[in-house]
């Protein structure tokens, strides 16, 4: 079974808001519900690009999508594997699949369909530089981005 | 005192209707208090019974082959073994103007004794509100899909019931655990059933002839499926406890232009909402969630699966267990009973059912009840003995409308769904 109309719409929608805002970004295997993603590459202030994906639930809008921080592999300042910390409250990590990085972005208490992808990489944008400044200062990524409260 | 034993006229009917040469056919009864009171079936029940089992026969008085009453006990005590207990005989046949007629005898150690027997009516009779099982016939045809069979889903679909609807969807993939007992319209000889399941015997027993269907999934992992049957229905009640689901009811309400009815209680019951949507008329679940009403109404957390799935796994158990703080029944009851209120009416539309000025009371399409001065009541008047002020043990109506920026029913959407 394919997108439903009005899903097919809200997709459009999304796109016509990447292309404004993030245009790396791409819509890949769009045809199949719980199959969809968006991938494309954020910048960080310090010029440093990451390739991020973005999983299209097959609800959508009405679940979280999963993001990934697909490239290039998140170390932290000590050099360890993000991915081996497995979910980290102060990193803002989910469990990661395969080895790759998921960030917790939005909870599913939080998550409401009026949220666009645009907002979600707006989060992911601000979670790189707290990495980036996680590197820099060995402080944890919740010292720069305090959860949101429950 | 004589016994006494309740038979299904339909199930008289059925065997009254069989061509040949019907002889004993094994049936099934359930008794109670000391073997004083029976329940006795021709056929297997629609749904589960209690009681204590005991063998029940049944007989056309008309059939061919039947002689007289102690030669039919011999035949019965040859065909049962009833390890001492009692054996129900029915002796079926037609009596005044054709219409079905019922002997009873129950067969102990002791001898045989004649019952007083009594007909559960058949479905033509059932609406009575004198006489019959149920009030009124009007809703008997009316289709009602009910998520979440917990303690507000549950008793909604009792009182449905009660009041005549006719066909039920039952929607939950729970089980009932122990935890669950003291709020739900089951009881203990239920536990580990699914719930739409446990319920389904619980409507089947104020209504036998309520056709009820049941559906043991996750709706978001099953969306086709409950879509399906959203669409066949006439009104959608969600007693879900996630906002995953709520969200996607509310598009599926929206897309089959079903009215849908949600419901919820905020931590430990302290209050509650509920929200009627009147797909492209009204707001939708999604206008309410965004409209800041319900900021700072955290819904009540009843069970770890549910805190479960709306928290980062990063929450550690202590945080989650704190979490779970559930209030009584008494204080879901007037939840339940406003849904029930507004599903009557929804239902009711074009039919006289008595619901027409209650209609013109609810106005507001989203009701918030404050229960008890806690949470977001903390900071309210005591009730005293004035009406000028809010107070608890209240419902009140609020004046919201469609979000026109609302991504689900609002602007970016051309045009409504052709359904």
């Amino acid at each position: 079974m394919g997108w439903s109309s009005q899903q097919s719409t809200r997709l459009h929608l999304e796109m016509d808001i990447l292309s404004r805002y993030f245009p790396t970004f791409f819509l890949k295997d769009s045809i199949i519900p719980g199959h969809a993603i968006i991938e494309g590459t954020l910048r960080s202030n310090a010029g440093h690009e990451y390739i991020v994906r973005l999983h299209v639930p097959a609800d959508l809008p009405n679940s979280v999508p999963i993001v990934e921080i697909v490239s290039p592999v998140l170390r932290d300042r000590f050099g360890h594997s993000l991915a081996d910390l497995g979910t980290s409250y102060p990193m803002h990590l989910l469990k990661p699949e395969n080895g790759v990085v998921r960030i917790c972005h939005y909870s599913a208490s939080h998550w409401s369909p009026n949220i666009t992808f645009s907002k979600i990489l707006l989060k992911i944008r601000a979670w790189l530089e707290a990495y980036e400044g996680h590197l820099d200062s060995g402080y944890a990524i919740d010292h720069y981005l305090p959860h949101m409260t429950a | 005192m004589t016994p006494l034993v309740y038979v299904f006229e339909e199930q008289v009917r059925d065997l009254l209707s069989q061509a040949g040469d019907v002889r004993l056919l094994d049936g099934v009864a359930y008794g109670f208090d000391d073997w004083t009171v029976f329940h006795a079936y021709t056929e297997k029940p629609s749904f589960t019974p209690s009681g204590h089992i005991c063998p029940c026969v049944a007989m056309r008085s008309d059939a061919t082959g039947f002689v007289d009453e102690e030669k039919l006990m011999l035949q019965v005590r040859s065909r049962v073994d009833p390890d001492g207990g009692p054996i129900v005989v029915l002796l079926v046949g037609t009596g005044v103007a054709d219409s079905p007629s019922c002997r009873a005898l129950v067969l102990t150690e002791k001898g045989v004794a004649g019952a007083d027997t009594r007909f559960v009516p058949r479905r033509s009779e059932l609406f009575s509100r004198n006489t019959g099982l149920l009030e009124t016939s009007a809703l008997a045809e009316k289709k009602v899909v009910i998520v979440g069979l917990g303690s507000g889903g549950s008793p909604i679909a009792l009182e449905l019931a009660r009041a005549g609807i006719g066909h039920f969807t039952l929607i939950d993939f729970d089980r009932l655990e122990l935890g669950n007992i003291s709020r739900h319209v089951c009881g203990v000889n239920d536990l580990g059933r699914y719930k739409t399941l446990a319920v389904r015997d619980q409507l089947l027993q104020k209504n036998p002839f309520a056709e009820v269907s049941t559906m043991e999934v996750n709706i978001n992992q099953a969306l086709s499926q409950v879509e399906d049957a959203v669409a066949a229905s006439d009104l959608l009640i969600v007693a879900s406890d996630n906002d995953q689901s709520r969200f996607n009811l509310n598009q599926m309400s929206l897309n089959n232009n079903k009215v849908a009815l949600y419901g919820r209680a905020i931590t430990r019951a302290a209050g509650g909402d509920v929200l009627r949507v009147r797909p492209w008329k009204g707001p939708c679940y999604n206008c309410i969630f965004s409209s800041g009403l319900i900021d700072g109404r955290e819904e009540e957390m009843s069970q770890k699966r549910q805190a479960l799935a709306i928290l980062p796994a990063y929450v550690e158990e202590d945080k989650i267990n704190t979490m779970i703080q559930v209030g009584l029944s008494s204080d879901i009851a007037p939840i339940a009973n406003m849904m029930t209120k507004m599903a009557l009416v929804e239902l009711s539309r074009g039919i006289e059912t008595g619901m027409s000025t209650v209609d013109e009371d609810l106005a507001s399409d989203f009701y918030v009840w404050a229960n008890r001065r806690e949470e977001a009541y903390a900071n309210w008047p005591r009730m005293g003995f004035k009406w000028t002020h809010p107070s608890i043990l209240r419902w009140y109506g609020a004046r919201v409308d469609r979000d026109p920026n609302c991504l689900v029913c609002g602007g970016h959407l051309e045009e409504e769904p052709a359904t």
